[in-house]
């Protein structure tokens, strides 16, 4: 029943809407994709790429799918604050297809708004939640979580060392940054190690040399560095200045890619022991043909940061594909258990989290004199797929 | 703009024609609600620097505790849209009594210094207290009451457009109350002690006290844009206490100008709008935003509003005979 | 806490300290004579990083951008004084919107000459790795640092409180107008003090380099903790931004191992009881 209130409401809205004169004009029978990344700010440096593979998969594989899609990038600026009334102006402007976000304090928001708003969000970002705790029907995550990331590092870890016996952990206080302890903690009950200390530190911290001392006094076999992003790299390169690297092994285990290894150099990477979504080494047909496209028309060896762009856009376009239909409910429906031959080989986006099960990898870093070209950091040590099960899961979707 | 300043009624006006026309400009009501959101926070800045020259860097405490309190409110216990953004307002203008009181302690400077010694601890206390600010995640999924009252619903805030004009309505109101209190005996006596501190003492006026009193407005009036900020974005980023908040509101403040309330409105509308509008040209778009600010400290020192000073005053001289 | 972390945790802080005080110091001459509140501080810091990056890539040689990168960026800051003077009599307001302004093209221009993306700076050759005395372990780097930045400390002290530059300087800080009337060109003075300032600052940044990296948004975070340590030791005063930086930097550094977040309320804290009970810093001239 319409009300006179709410019929007012519409006609006055209609009147006003109309004639806007700062739009992103896009035409009616196009798909509209969006992505919110980290253009500028802090975090530019992982957005940027990011959208390079984003536009990447729009520009090359728009019309292998015979879609006319255009492409809105949304500046998260590294912030929340920021993204979220940028990302509530692209619902109001009727985008419903929306993928993206570095930080996890911006995708978990972004989830729930898309969600409100009737839209499919494939997401980038890292944090358990999103196909945890807070897993949303509208809502597809690519990476694996922190479960696998844990499972698939210290665990081959153990068991290609097993004279490691104590472990010290650094953990950002942040909801991921405890997620991955707590999974790591439960390893090392599993397996008998000891966990000979754990130290936390804040967001905004750039010092650590401070809990290095700490781990050195321990006596730790292993230092596993549970932070991310730029922290974890000024954590490494500080562990080798205080010759960490020689009393034990040190295991970065959520590392960002390419960019990451440049940052942090070879000399200070060799012999460290490093956790990855992706690495453009990976021995399968879909990566072959993922790194030769970036080749090809981007002249670069594919990063992480820039397939994770690349894969959740191409998923937005396979499951519009595949509905046959820019419904977000059909569209949700086919991507819901979907499998499809990914960079990392099968993957499959399984329907009662919508979580991506895809591989997840250990890396050891080269020797400067071993590497066979720039972009070449890493040997892959180990691969293998580690989720929670559905009893296990947080995800209880209504 | 010598008459909207005359006249709390004109600048109603103004801000009420603003908010109607802003939609038609933009492409969504959410960018429009920003707007008005900020150019609030704004106001609160403007009446400290404009009316008594205290450039607070605090304003992220005011907007964020608002923000904060309309979420734990509703998140919690299920508190309703109105006696949530009162109690907003009402915990941002404790707080501002007590930033006031410190703050004016000290002047020049070291004031600027005090706000931002103040501001950056309670950013740092939100951050070590996730329990009840959600940390760095923030608060989310914050509900959105509708409009009620004791007991019977008056309107529905769920679409866009509704929450636009209930921000809008008390935006309007806001620049009113505003308007009013520094026509009043009261502002004539801020800018007294801005003219001449010295003498105002002399004359016998506690001037700490008004100094106090306009923080409180201040904080009041900025709590509330938080308030509303949070049911905005259905959620409270940490963001909203940082630094870089309060810098937002003061740019603001200072790119609409200061001898005008309206230049609050203006300098609102002009940095989200190019925010948006050049984030989506240019990833390097804070270049033109930082050469635009130095632009207008050196030539347009009175900030946008002299622009629309200097329009109506050669309108009035064309009208002319 | 064993007593070789507690040590480590102080020698890290009068470290960091050593770099904070290089920061501090610059403002707080450059605030002193000119009373010109300059949100860009932090440009020098993220120039002198960069370019420290730029020289080590090109030419492989640390000690070469050592030397040349705070000169390049004190001789641009003294041409650029000139055009920069026009600030000084805005009110406190404009100075900040103006030099915000700035800060955000400084930043955004580094990111468009290099990239966002975070760099290595390779420590020199022989300074690489780390020294063991007994039990107790510290990168050499950071020893040089420490060594380095003392005998930097020592000159400025000289100039600042045996030269003439330095006596017209300390009255500067007091009263320009004294100056002033004592027939000093004082154009020549807030050139020269601006020029110091900003190469002592990029100083810093070209130290800090090896041990962080460089990115666009390190400039930032330098401005903030200048700023609490030009306020904690006052004004102007040497002796009070080298034990504000050791202090700071002391205090942060050990706090790490109790609680961290809790190191960033109390520096805050500190700050603000500081500006309330003291103003003029712990060892500022009242």
């Amino acid at each position: 029943m319409i009300t006179r209130r709410t019929f007012l409401g519409t006609t006055l809205t209609a009147a006003i809407a109309s004639p806007a004169v700062v739009t992103r004009g896009l035409a009616a029978e196009q798909v509209r994709l969006c992505t919110a990344l980290s253009l500028s700010g802090p975090f530019a440096s992982a957005g940027q790429p990011a959208e390079a593979g984003t536009r990447l998969a729009v520009s090359a594989l728009a019309k292998d799918y015979g879609l006319d899609v255009s492409l809105t990038m949304i500046d998260d600026e590294g912030n929340p604050g920021r993204a979220i009334p940028k990302l509530i102006v692209a619902l109001q402007q009727g985008v419903r297809f929306f993928s993206g976000a570095v930080l996890s304090n911006v995708g978990l928001p972004m989830s729930a708004e898309v969600s409100n708003g009737g839209g499919v969000y494939v997401s980038s970002v890292g944090a358990d939640e999103i196909t945890g705790s807070a897993c949303r029907r509208s809502t597809f995550r690519w990476p694996v979580p922190s479960y696998g990331a844990m499972r698939q590092t210290i665990v081959p870890l153990i068991d290609k060392h097993p004279e490691t016996k104590r472990w010290y952990t650094i953990t950002p206080k942040y909801v991921f940054g405890e997620a991955m302890l707590r999974e790591a903690q439960n390893i090392f009950k599993e397996r008998n190690i000891e966990h000979v200390g754990n130290s936390y530190h804040s967001m905004t911290e750039t010092e650590f040399s401070g809990y290095l001392t700490n781990a050195a006094a321990a006596q730790a076999d292993v230092l596993a560095i549970l932070n991310f992003g730029p922290q974890s790299t000024n954590t490494l390169r500080q562990a080798a200045d205080f010759g960490l690297k020689q009393k034990m092994k040190i295991l970065l285990a959520w590392s960002a890619g390419t960019e990451q290894y440049a940052e942090i150099g070879s000399d200070v990477l060799e012999d460290v022991y490093v956790g990855a979504q992706y690495d453009a080494a990976i021995d399968s047909p879909g990566n072959r043909r993922v790194v030769e496209l970036f080749r090809k028309n981007l002249n670069v060896t594919p990063s992480y940061a820039m397939v994770n762009g690349y894969v959740t856009a191409m998923l937005l376009m396979e499951g519009i594909k595949a509905a046959g239909s820019t419904d977000p409910a059909q569209v949700i429906k086919a991507l819901e258990g979907r499998k499809y031959e990914g960079p990392t080989g099968d993957e499959e986006l399984r329907a009662f989290d919508h979580q991506c099960i895809k591989n997840y990898y250990l890396l050891r870093g080269k020797a400067p004199t071993k590497k066979k070209d720039k972009d070449d950091y890493v040997d892959i040590i180990s691969f293998g797929k580690s989720f929670p099960d559905a009893q296990h899961s947080d995800c209880k979707m209504t | 703009m010598a008459r909207f300043k005359s006249s709390a009624w004109g600048l109603a006006v103004a801000i009420a024609l603003v908010a109607l026309v802003l939609p038609l400009m933009l492409p969504s009501y959410a960018l429009a609600t920003e707007c008005l959101i900020f150019a609030m926070a704004a106001l609160g800045c403007n009446l400290l620097l404009g009316r008594l020259g205290l450039l607070s860097f605090g304003q992220a405490i005011f907007f964020g505790a608002g923000a904060y309190c309309v979420g734990i409110l509703s998140l919690r216990f299920g508190t309703g849209i109105v006696a949530g953004l009162l109690a907003a307002t009402a915990v941002s203008a404790l707080l501002a009594v007590a930033i006031g009181w410190l703050a004016t302690q000290r002047t020049g400077v070291y004031l600027i210094m005090l706000t931002l010694a103040l501001s950056q601890m309670f950013f740092f206390l939100c951050y070590a207290a996730p329990d009840v600010t959600g940390g760095d995640n923030g608060l989310m999924n914050i509900p959105r009451p509708n409009l009620a009252f004791g007991g019977h619903e008056l309107l529905s805030l769920a679409s866009p457009f509704a929450f636009y004009v209930f921000v809008a309505t008390i935006c309007t109101v806001a620049f009113y109350l505003m308007a009013r209190l520094i026509a009043s005996p009261f502002g004539a006596t801020l800018e007294a002690i801005r003219d001449n501190e010295d003498r105002a003492v002399a004359i016998g006026y506690d001037t700490r006290l008004y100094k106090v009193i306009a923080f409180v407005a201040a904080g009041a009036v900025t709590g509330l844009a938080g308030g509303l900020y949070a049911l905005a974005l259905k959620f409270v980023p940490l963001a909203n206490v940082d630094l870089a908040m309060s810098e937002r509101i003061i740019v603001m403040t200072i790119l609409g100008g200061t001898n005008a309330l309206f230049g609050s409105m203006l300098g609102s509308i002009a940095v989200v709008v190019l925010s948006y509008v050049l984030s989506d040209i240019w990833a390097r778009w804070q270049i033109i935003l930082g050469a635009l600010l130095v632009a207008v400290a050196l030539y347009l020192r009175g900030g946008l509003a002299s622009l629309l000073d200097k329009a109506v005053a050669r309108a009035n001289e064309g009208a002319r005979p | 806490m064993s007593v070789n972390l507690l040590l480590t945790q102080i020698v890290n802080g009068l470290g960091i300290g050593m770099i904070y005080f290089m920061i501090a110091i610059g403002l707080s001459i450059i605030f002193g004579i000119m009373h010109f509140i300059n949100i860009a501080h932090g440009a020098f810091y993220l120039v002198g990083a960069y370019l420290c990056y730029a020289l080590v890539s090109a030419t492989g040689n640390f000690w070469l951008a050592l030397a040349l990168a705070p000169l390049a960026v004190g001789v641009v800051a003294w041409l650029a004084e000139p055009g920069v003077r026009r600030l000084y009599d805005l009110p406190a307001s404009l100075q900040i919107l103006a030099t915000l302004g700035l800060a955000l093209v400084i930043q955004e221009a580094v990111i468009l000459i290099f990239d966002p993306l975070g760099k290595n700076v390779a420590a020199p050759a022989g300074l690489r790795g780390a020294a063991f005395f007994g039990s107790f372990v510290y990168p050499k780097y950071r020893l040089f640092v420490i060594v380095f930045t003392a005998a930097v400390a020592a000159v400025l002290w000289f100039l600042l409180e045996r030269t003439r530059y330095g006596a017209v300087l300390r009255a500067g800080t007091e009263s320009m107008q004294t100056v002033e009337l004592l027939g000093i060109d004082i154009s020549r003075i807030f050139s020269l003090t601006f020029a110091v300032g900003a190469a002592l600052t990029a100083l810093s940044g070209v130290l800090a380099a090896p041990i962080r990296g460089v990115e666009p948004f390190m400039g930032v975070e330098a401005l903030s903790i200048a700023f609490v340590i030009v306020v904690i030791g006052g004004i102007g005063s040497f002796t009070g931004a080298l034990a504000g930086g050791l202090l700071i930097g002391v205090v942060q550094s050990v706090m790490t191992t109790f609680w961290a977040a809790g190191a960033n309320i109390m520096i805050y804290v500190a700050m603000a009881l500081i500006i309330l009970v003291r103003p003029h810093g712990l060892l500022g001239r009242a």
